[in-house]
């Protein structure tokens, strides 16, 4: 059976057009859809921010009309297993700075300490905030990948929850 | 003491109002800081610095109780206020009051006392 063959608690696929005042109310979706499941507040609080976090870096560095956004919300016997995903393309200089900061979070052997090194980097820039995808594995204790298909970025988080009811 | 020069800014879904106690400036989120939000918070929190070297304060308390969400960018705008705090002659000290049932309050502000920890301090309230 393959993944896509278990049934999801929760399934959601968006193509859109990506816009700011989107985020707000797809955030409060989400919450909707995955509170019933998710047994703690802890649990939905690390699921919406890292959802936020990636739907803010669509919205702020896609190119082109469309971008994607999946969410899938499983259970398993260890627990809900959360697995979002976003992709979008980009242009090039932000898929360079994507990869070298997503190549810097895979080395990393502790996404805390690389964070705090970061925000410390980042203190005298009053640019870019570059904190967004570091904060992930950070705050929501989830895995973040990335892979790429030509101009299009790729995105995934994936984390656990505690099921509400446990199994 | 001089007069409080600060006032309360945003507008629908954001806002942040000071009030001023002997030394203390007591600032109260609430909404949510979002992607609208960071330009605010921004340029509000060098505001808020300037003040607090103009009247001497002892410290900021930043209450968070009503925030629901904050993003990377306006987290950034704390970051940078309190290296700002650290790197300045006349320190003051930043509090965080948070709520316990908004959980990323903690995570988040965390990292921040991390950054300052002679200067940030995070409590909660009921």
């Amino acid at each position: 059976m393959t993944d896509e063959d278990v049934p999801a608690l929760v399934s959601l696929t968006l193509s859109f057009r990506p816009l700011a005042n989107q985020i707000g109310p797809l955030r409060t979706l989400l919450s909707d859809l995955c509170k019933p499941h998710v047994a703690d507040a802890d649990g939905l609080s690390r699921l919406l921010l890292a959802a936020h976090e990636l739907l803010e870096n669509i919205v702020k560095y896609s190119v082109g009309e469309v971008a994607e956004f999946h969410l899938r919300l499983e259970a398993k016997a260890s627990g809900l297993q959360v697995r979002l995903r976003t992709k979008n393309r980009a242009a090039p200089e932000r898929m360079a700075d994507a990869r070298w900061r997503l190549d810097a979070l895979a080395a990393a052997n502790d996404p805390i300490a690389h964070y705090d090194e970061l925000i410390r980097e980042s203190a005298g820039r009053r640019d870019v905030s570059g904190l967004g995808l570091a904060r992930i594995p950070a705050e929501s204790e989830m895995e973040l990948f990335y892979d790429t298909e030509q101009d299009w970025l790729i995105l995934t988080a994936e984390g656990n929850a505690s099921e509400r009811g446990g199994r | 003491m001089s007069a409080l020069q600060l006032t309360a800014v945003g507008g629908e879904g954001f806002q942040v109002t000071p009030t001023l106690v002997d030394f203390n400036l007591r600032l109260v989120f609430t909404g949510s800081g979002d992607m609208h939000a960071t330009a605010v918070i921004n340029e509000y929190l060098k505001l808020v610095h300037e003040e607090a070297l103009r009247i001497g304060l002892a410290q900021v308390s930043c209450d968070f109780k009503q925030l629901t969400f904050m993003n990377s960018s306006c987290f950034k705008s704390f970051v940078v206020w309190i290296d700002t705090v650290k790197n300045s002659e006349i320190r003051y000290q930043i509090a965080f009051l948070t709520n316990p049932n908004l959980p990323w309050q903690r995570r988040s502000l965390e990292a921040l006392r991390r950054l300052a920890a002679n200067l940030v301090t995070i409590e909660t309230i009921a």
